[in-house]
């Protein structure tokens, strides 16, 4: 620390004249401003509510929202039916996220890896992808009842689009001169694949997984407002209703964490599994 | 001349004798319409190193893809001990101006992967061994063995990929500019150990660069070509001594060669 703060001293640059000096931000270690940005943002919605410019039914303060938080979590905590709610939504969230990684992988691949899947599906599914997924929610409700089901395709439908497309992508982005290499000792297309494509496409699937990962939860919740369901999205529907926007807002924490956990879980395996490849902590990824 | 030859070799050949031939090779790339190589000649003698320089587009990649046996020429044919290639061979040995390891694969893995490849996990697991060899022998000593791609620099990442080349002792190197993206100082020392391996071996060679001192340096004979379409302009024998010295670059000598290569590329490349 010293040490550094004296050769700091030594050098005594003339500061300022290249304009890109080292801030004090770039100092700053990360958790810190983490810390700091999220306390600033809780004073500023702390400040917006005292001022009373909205009504406080309409938009709860922190603390109001914290109580709610801490009383969920004690519910949670002794089984009562916001435990009950979490456990089916965590239910419908993973096998929803389950079945999107494995079908997404699986017509990934088939689109990557053949002429058709690259010419004539990708555009589609590039197409479809950009398509307000939620607005077929309805349909899955009529296909699949109000249970839990309709719920984990609606999961399944949002999250694997991603998968798909980023495996793909990742197929593709095989570098020719390696490709060339394989052909050139006689790999067959199955060494080839699994050898060379899949492994080096690992990032990219992972990308989309993890945006799977958060979308998923998108999907179940989104299934849930449309009635029927039992988990946390119906409890939101239900508290917003009755103008409970503290537990609204309660709620939707936990969701973040369902989410948040889900990621966290994809993060960790992707950096067991895709060990030469380092992508930036908290690395955001696009939809 | 009679040479003793590396104990083992191909079974049968002397040096001198022909390796490979390139009969009438040309390439028209039909979808663009664009004719990328003139018939060409030229044969390859047994422990010979051919260098090949020539403008952007005169067709020496498509050449040496052909010789790969990766792209089918339009016409013609090539022999590669008295066979013609009709595809990818196990007798030869491809390197690229990338390294092209895989980078979940340690140095030692990635020498290893055309046993794999060609004979399975089992067989390439047992040549383990002879692969660490070949990795001692271009300075990878123990440390550097289970070490990942990323860990290595450029000039490292290319001796591994020398030592993947090897492993399968193939009858003819085919090299695209393989040093092409390194730096000079880099460069230059790459050379030294290419010229090195080559001799130890009487590897025979084939390699495509960019740089005239390059050619000069590694070949016997350096192949100028002109562009579009490519073709032969000049076959210019370089008559130095071996084991060649960085220090000889400076010498009359190599700058006379290098000079008569200059000019024939200035009339390729001008008209």
């Amino acid at each position: 620390m010293s040490q550094t703060a004296d050769r700091k001293q030594e050098v005594a640059r003339p500061a300022s004249k290249y304009g890109f000096e080292e801030s004090w931000l770039d100092r700053t270690p990360r958790w810190l401003s983490l810390l700091v940005l999220g306390v600033a943002g809780i004073l500023i919605w702390y400040g917006i509510t005292l001022l009373e410019v909205v009504s406080p039914i309409l938009f709860p303060g922190p603390i109001e929202t914290f109580e709610e938080i801490y009383l969920s979590a004690r519910g949670i905590l002794s089984g009562d039916h916001v435990f009950e709610a979490l456990v089916i939504t965590t239910q419908e969230v993973i096998w929803g996220f389950i079945a999107a990684a494995a079908l997404g992988f699986f017509f990934g691949v088939i689109v990557g890896e053949t002429k058709i899947g690259q010419k004539a599906v990708m555009p589609y599914l590039v197409g479809f992808n950009a398509s307000p997924k939620v607005a077929f929610a309805p349909v899955f409700v009529a296909w699949f009842g109000f249970g839990i089901n309709s719920k984990i395709v609606m999961a399944l439908f949002i999250a694997f689009f991603p998968v798909i497309v980023d495996t793909a992508a990742g197929l593709a982005s095989t570098d020719r001169d390696t490709v060339m290499l394989f052909r050139s000792l006689g790999a067959s297309r199955w060494q080839t694949l699994t050898k060379l494509k899949l492994p080096n496409a690992l990032p990219y699937i992972f990308a989309g997984l993890k945006t799977a990962a958060v979308f998923s939860v998108v999907g179940a919740v989104v299934g849930e407002y449309l009635g029927g369901g039992k988990g946390l999205g119906e409890l939101v529907r239900l508290s917003a209703q009755q103008l409970r926007l503290d537990r609204v807002f309660a709620l939707i924490f936990y969701l973040s964490l369902l989410g948040l956990a889900l990621f966290a879980f994809v993060s960790w395996l992707e950096r067991r599994l895709v060990f030469w490849h380092k992508p930036e902590p908290l690395e955001i990824t696009s939809a | 001349m009679t040479v003793q030859r590396h104990p083992d070799t191909v079974g049968g050949f002397r040096r001198g004798d022909e390796m490979l031939r390139v009969e009438g090779i040309a390439k028209t790339f039909e979808a663009r319409g664009v004719r990328a190589l003139d018939p060409v000649d030229f044969s390859v003698a047994n422990g010979e190193f051919i260098t090949v320089i020539g403008p952007s587009g005169c067709g020496k990649s498509t050449l040496l893809k052909i010789m790969a046996g990766l792209m089918p020429p339009t016409e013609g044919a090539v022999m590669l001990n008295g066979s013609p290639v009709t595809g990818p061979r196990e007798d030869i040995g491809i390197m690229f101006q990338q390294a092209t390891l895989l980078p979940w694969r340690t140095a030692t893995e990635n020498v290893i992967l055309p046993i794999e490849i060609r004979n399975g996990s089992k067989v390439a697991k047992e040549q383990e061994g002879r692969a660490n060899e070949l990795l001692d022998s271009v300075e990878l000593k123990e440390d550097f063995h289970g070490v990942y791609p990323h860990e290595l620099s450029g000039g490292m990442a290319q001796r591994v990929a020398i030592c993947r080349m090897l492993v399968t002792e193939p009858s003819v190197l085919l090299l695209d500019e393989p040093f092409g993206a390194l730096d000079e100082l880099t460069r230059d020392y790459m050379n030294e150990e290419l010229q090195r391996i080559c001799m130890e071996r009487d590897a025979t060679s084939f390699m495509v660069t960019h740089s005239i001192p390059e050619a000069v340096f590694l070949g016997d004979k350096v192949m100028v070509m002109s562009a579009r379409p490519g073709r032969i302009a000049e076959v210019i024998d370089v008559d130095l001594p071996r084991p060649r010295t960085l220090d000889m670059t400076t010498r009359e000598e190599f700058g006379q060669i290098v000079r008569r290569v200059r000019k024939q590329l200035d009339v390729g490349g001008m008209g």
